[in-house]
């Protein structure tokens, strides 16, 4: 594991708190920090690389990495997404998915040499990954990576459909995005889609174009891209009231991989020339970005996240010695201090009342949210379900089932899909909600610092709903090796779609065309119409039978993962009114305890002032390390110039 | 203009529209016997012009610049950003004109200036675009005499209203497609190519007549800027080739399309109009030190940059012809001739200069960057393969509109005109010949070994000439008469013999017939 800069502090930091908490025997907290610890561990920033089909995905990322560590050919294209992370021992690990016999999911690795590595992600020894796998993890030793997870996506719109629902389903979570787009032609309509997704979904996303050497006139296509990402949408495309504020944060970074890779290739080049190149090629503003931006704000966000916990462990803590201490300096006011906390502690005591305010709201609100969302899913598919009945009229199923069962099968994605990303945003303002009233209930009795969002807004401290949104790898080679093992049949097509929502992803496709276009609009002269009508009536009979069955499913499926966020939301809460009480208890226990004696209630009370000022050291600690990255990723950044090219 | 009808079928066809047009001729005047009236004179009149071949693609896939190559002059106005916004047709004809006409049908002049440059069409003031149907320009040149071309503006525009454009004109709803060809250009294959594809040859009507297996020969497929598919290096063109035939081969584009090509439009269209003082240009630079052009020519930006190198400015001061390559030079090369571009004239220059054969003037030049840019190919089966099935493509667009008016407007004294139809859709041999051919391709017909190749060349899937069918150097007439005889006998036997499956004895029935097709057209000449 790699740890540069404040990480190794911040490990530190926590272990200390651990050892802490355990020395003044609170489990609890203890428990609670070992959390925070692991989430310190792997800090590693997600950064996918996504874009069309044949954009310059793979050669952008070799690139990135300053040599040709990925294989990229002229007509293969990339099957399985490759993340690179950086590791001393250079290695290649493919990871897929496999249903045990009782039916659990669970991964299977295989190792191989990173030479073959294109006979098991392109299409060269694996099209359309037929061998199902669903990642591979690249190891390298390229110093750029310190910090990152490098995701290089298969691209989207190819002929080999699937391709294209992995990369939508790694959206989500991702620290930041790249959308590759080729120099020599302004933004496309699916490619902006496919911006506009992503922004909705990550925080940092830029449009990065390649093969600025190749095309003469880039400066105009970028500004070109800019003034359309600055409008949101095309000119006169009339409907939609998209969202497209977002966009304007999006940044275009023109890039040349051939040069930054020529620069990094030929060892005989001046370093002058070869610093020129790279200069030119744009890419080190991209590793810029990478570093300063991505995985120094991901860095901050740690950090704060970190030291907010240590901060709060701290203060519980703090707040027994000195209850024990005031009690200790002034026994006459011992039992008044007890008293006073005891009264606490019933407040504290009421917050994890089934009646506690938060707890109605969050009652209410998954209550409500299931309700919405159905019926959000239902009025999406009961759009599709008319299309598909309107173009079902004017055609044969017979002669266009073939082309038809895929066609519907991504628009009841796309529609599920949306409802998923809808309902992931409401469920996280509910969170959000919720913890306010927590913090409002528990007012003058909570740490101050417990929760309530952090500075930049980003929501809780603890961010319960992230760590359920995050993308889980093996859950989605499970569904995609399912996935390969029915296609073809139109059970297959029915059942994919439900499992890539089964696995929480979000699979917006923008690449779709309607059913009027994929049918061919001309009308039947069919002579035996009768035939006609009922092959007609029976394919409608079975889109609505498919919709229903699917919104059966997903259904099923997003009240069950509101359960399991009104699970995960009230015991975090009610874990954090638990250590709150059992803190007080403490102290109550403390001030009740005080010693009559004066000589041993003097030597306590330096003991105690001892251990108050220890306390207190941790917390001044985290503090300060709190204000440095707070101060800025910015300053952290250039003290790790890029190493790579032209050395 | 009089087409030459070998299978007889145009003739066939007109009598078919005409038969269509005398029972809609009469009758009442609602609006769907009047819709239908306009769509089948359209349809007639289509019988006698010269094929309609739409190039169409997506967004900045090089549509206009390929058309200027294929035309040899720059008619079609070209731009880094999305440049054609209106289907515009490009007809042959004495005079040049400019037209545009209006969605209601109404037509204006349309004020236009050629310069070096080409044609410039003064859009300004045609008021509201969304209005204008369609540009129609008139311009004599012996490149539209066979075909007129219709550019048409890019698809999954961000300007949707430019895509749908195209999309009403190569697959609208209320018509027959307005081309009778397509020359489809990609970059690579996308599952949205292969929809649009798919609409135009409408393989869901494949049934009665095989019409969709028509509509998907006559399209081309070009995998167009080859230079950028390759990386730009100087073997770009020949990877891009590569890449063309295993989208030959592919399941999902083979039903769909006549043949996939590579070609480097931008080198293409630069080649077909190169001009003197770009020759002297490129062969001064060609004269400098390679390592360090090659240098510069690492990218497009080094190569336009105000000051080049000092070892190449000496050279170029020191060069024979005087040239001056200054920067607006430069920044002319690029434009015209792409990184790619530059690389392969200056190396094919080098070479000509040092062996004294070869490349070594301005039309060896041309002609040597034509072949390298993948035109000659391109051009080469669009002739044959396309433009030499005049009569099929013209049928089958004539025949939709019957089939389309027959269907939405029907009528109960519509039975003899759809019985000829139905006669003409399932017994035109022409018509056999592409849904066979199709069939073929798609391998859904099991022909013994190494005789499928011979199937498709006889049924005439290299060209519909005596020789290519026969796969003859050239076509002799005695020596066509054997080998049509001899591959006569060989079908015979194979479309006799009870072993044969029944899809493959359809098959060789089929080629049968075209072996007497062909030895029927010699007959004359025996005489």
């Amino acid at each position: 594991m790699t740890q540069q800069g404040t990480g190794g502090e911040l490990t530190e930091l926590v272990a200390l708190a651990r050892r802490a908490a355990t020395a003044y025997e609170r489990p609890d907290l203890e428990r609670r920090l070992a959390v925070v610890a692991r989430a310190v561990a792997d800090d590693r920033a997600r950064v996918l690389v996504v874009g069309e089909f044949k954009a310059g995905k793979t050669e952008l990322v070799n690139a990135l990495l300053g040599g040709r560590a990925l294989p990229t050919d002229a007509h293969r294209a990339t099957t399985v997404p490759t993340v690179c992370v950086h590791g001393e021992q250079a290695g290649v690990v493919l990871v897929r998915g496999v249903a045990e016999p009782d039916g659990r999911a669970s991964t299977e690795q295989q190792p191989v040499s990173p030479g073959a590595l294109a006979e098991h992600v392109t299409e060269k020894g694996n099209p359309e990954n037929r061998a199902g796998w669903s990642h591979a993890e690249a190891t390298l030793p390229r110093p750029v990576l310190e910090g990152l997870r490098l995701v290089d996506t298969p691209g989207a719109g190819g002929l080999a459909s699937p391709a294209s629902l992995s990369t939508m389903a790694e959206l989500p979570g991702a620290d930041a995005v790249l959308v590759v787009a080729d120099a020599g032609r302004e933004l496309t309509a699916p490619e902006l889609a496919l911006v506009r997704t992503a922004a909705a979904v990550s925080p940092t996303v830029a449009v990065v174009l390649t093969r600025t050497d190749l095309h003469p006139h880039w400066r105009r296509i970028a500004d070109l891209d800019r003034g359309h990402l600055d409008r949101g949408r095309g000119e006169g495309s009339g409907g939609g009231g998209h969202g497209n504020e977002g966009l304007r944060a999006v940044r275009v970074l023109p890039t040349s991989a051939a040069l930054a890779l020529h620069a990094a290739e030929e060892a005989d080049l001046p370093a002058e020339t070869a610093q020129a190149l790279v200069t030119e090629s744009g890419i080190e503003e991209l590793r810029r970005l990478l570093v300063s931006e991505v995985v120094a704000g991901r860095q901050a966000r740690r950090v704060r996240m970190a030291t907010d916990e240590v901060l709060v462990a701290c203060e519980q803590l703090a707040t027994t010695f000195r209850a024990e201490r005031d009690a200790l300096a002034d026994p006459a006011r011992a039992h008044r201090i007890a008293a006073e906390v005891e009264h606490s502690r019933a407040r504290a005591a009421a917050l994890r009342d089934r009646a506690a305010r938060w707890q109605q709201t969050l009652n209410d609100g998954v209550a409500d949210l299931v309700s919405d969302i159905e019926y959000d899913l239902r009025d999406r598919l009961r759009a599709v379900v008319t299309d598909a009945e309107t173009a079902l009229e004017d055609t044969d199923p017979a002669k266009t089932w073939e082309q038809f069962a895929p066609w519907l099968h991504q628009q009841v994605s796309a529609g599920v899909s949306t409802n998923v990303v809808w309902a992931e945003e409401r469920t996280r303002w509910l969170a959000e909600r919720v913890a306010t009233h927590f913090a409002e209930d528990g007012e003058g009795v909570l740490p101050p610092v417990a929760v309530g969002p952090s500075p930049d807004g980003s929501g809780l401290v603890a961010d319960p709903v992230g760590m359920l949104a995050a993308p889980d790898h093996e859950k989605f080679g499970f569904a995609q090796s399912l996935m390969i093992g029915m296609r073809g049949s139109y059970g297959g097509v029915l059942m994919i779609g439900m499992l890539t929502t089964i696995g929480g992803m979000a699979l917006l496709n923008p690449f779709s065309v309607g059913a009027g276009l994929l049918l061919g609009s001309k009308t039947l002269v069919d002579e035996r119409k009768r035939a006609l009508r009922r092959r007609q009536s029976e394919a409608k009979q079975a889109v609505r039978r498919h919709v229903d069955d699917v919104i059966f499913q997903a259904g099923k499926n997003s009240r069950d993962m509101l359960r399991e966020v009104q699970r995960t939301l009230r015991d975090h809460f009610t874990t954090t009114a638990e250590e709150l009480e059992r803190s007080l208890a403490a102290t109550a226990e403390a001030a009740h305890a005080v010693e009559a004696d004066g000589a041993k209630r003097s030597a306590r009370l330096a003991d105690v002032e001892a251990e108050l000022e220890r306390v207190e050291h941790l917390a001044d600690r985290a503090r300060r390390e709190r204000a440095r990255a707070s101060a800025g990723p910015a300053r952290s950044s250039s003290s790790r110039p890029s190493r790579l090219v032209g050395a | 203009m009089s087409a030459p009808d070998p299978s007889g079928l145009v003739g066939a066809t007109r009598s078919v529209v005409d038969g269509a047009l005398h029972l809609y001729g009469s009758g009442p005047a609602d609006p769907a016997t009047a819709w239908a009236r306009a769509v089948l004179h359209d349809a007639r009149a289509r019988l006698d012009e010269p094929l309609r071949v739409a190039l169409a693609g997506t967004l900045k896939a090089g549509k206009s610049t390929l058309l200027n190559a294929l035309v040899g002059e720059r008619i079609a106005a070209t731009d880094a950003g999305e440049c054609t916004r209106l289907v515009t047709w490009y007809r042959d004809a004495p005079s040049a004109a400019v037209v545009r006409e209006d969605v209601d049908g109404r037509r204006g002049a349309v004020p236009f200036t050629r310069d070096a440059e080409g044609l410039r069409i003064d859009l300004g003031g045609i008021g509201d675009p969304a209005r204008v149907g369609r540009l129609l320009v008139d311009w004599p040149s012996r490149g539209l005499a066979d075909a007129t071309l219709v550019d048409t503006p890019g698809l999954e525009s961000i300007r949707e209203t430019n895509s749908r454009r195209t999309l009403s004109f190569v697959t609208p709803d209320d018509r027959p497609s307005g081309a009778d060809a397509v020359v489809y250009l990609m970059r690579h294959a996308h599952r949205s190519d292969v929809g649009f594809l798919e609409a135009f040859a409408d393989l869901a009507q494949g049934g009665a007549g095989g019409l969709g297996a028509v509509g998907a020969s006559g399209t081309i497929v070009v995998l167009s800027r080859a230079d950028e598919v390759g990386g730009g290096g100087l073997d770009a063109v020949t990877t891009a080739g590569q890449v063309a035939q295993a989208y030959r081969e592919d399941p999902a584009l083979r039903p769909l399309c006549q043949t996939v090509v590579a070609v480097d439009g931008l080198l293409a269209e630069t080649a077909r109009t190169l001009r003197q003082s770009e020759f002297t240009a490129l062969r001064a630079l060609a004269r400098a030190p390679r390592a360090e052009v090659d240098a510069l020519l690492l990218s497009a930006d080094r190569f336009t940059a105000a000051e080049p190198p000092a070892v190449v400015a000496e050279a170029l001061a020191s060069d024979p012809d005087g040239v001056r390559l200054d920067e607006p030079t430069r920044r002319r090369l690029m434009e015209r001739f792409g990184v790619f571009g530059i690389r392969s004239a200056t190396t094919v220059l080098r070479r000509g200069a040092r062996t004294g054969r070869g490349v070594v003037d301005s039309p060896s030049l041309a002609e040597e960057l034509v072949r390298r840019s993948g035109l000659g190919e391109l051009r080469d089966v669009l002739s044959s393969r396309v433009l030499g099935r005049r009569d099929v493509h013209q049928a089958r667009s004539a025949l939709l509109a019957v089939d389309l008016v027959l269907g939405r407007a029907p009528r109960p004294d519509a039975g003899p005109v759809a019985a000829e139809l139905e006669r003409l859709l399932t017994g035109a041999h022409a018509f056999t010949e592409q849904r066979l051919l199709a069939a073929l391709r798609q391998g859904q017909v099991g022909l013994p070994e190494g005789t499928a190749g011979e199937a498709e060349r006889l049924l005439g899937g290299e060209g519909p000439g005596a020789a290519e069918r026969l796969g003859l150097d050239d076509g002799a007439g005695s020596d066509v008469r054997a080998a049509a005889l001899e591959a006569l006998d060989r079908w015979r036997v194979r479309a006799e013999s009870p072993l044969t499956s029944r899809a493959a004895a359809e098959v060789a029935r089929a080629v049968v017939r075209s072996c007497e097709g062909l030895i029927g057209a010699l007959r004359p000449g025996e005489h």
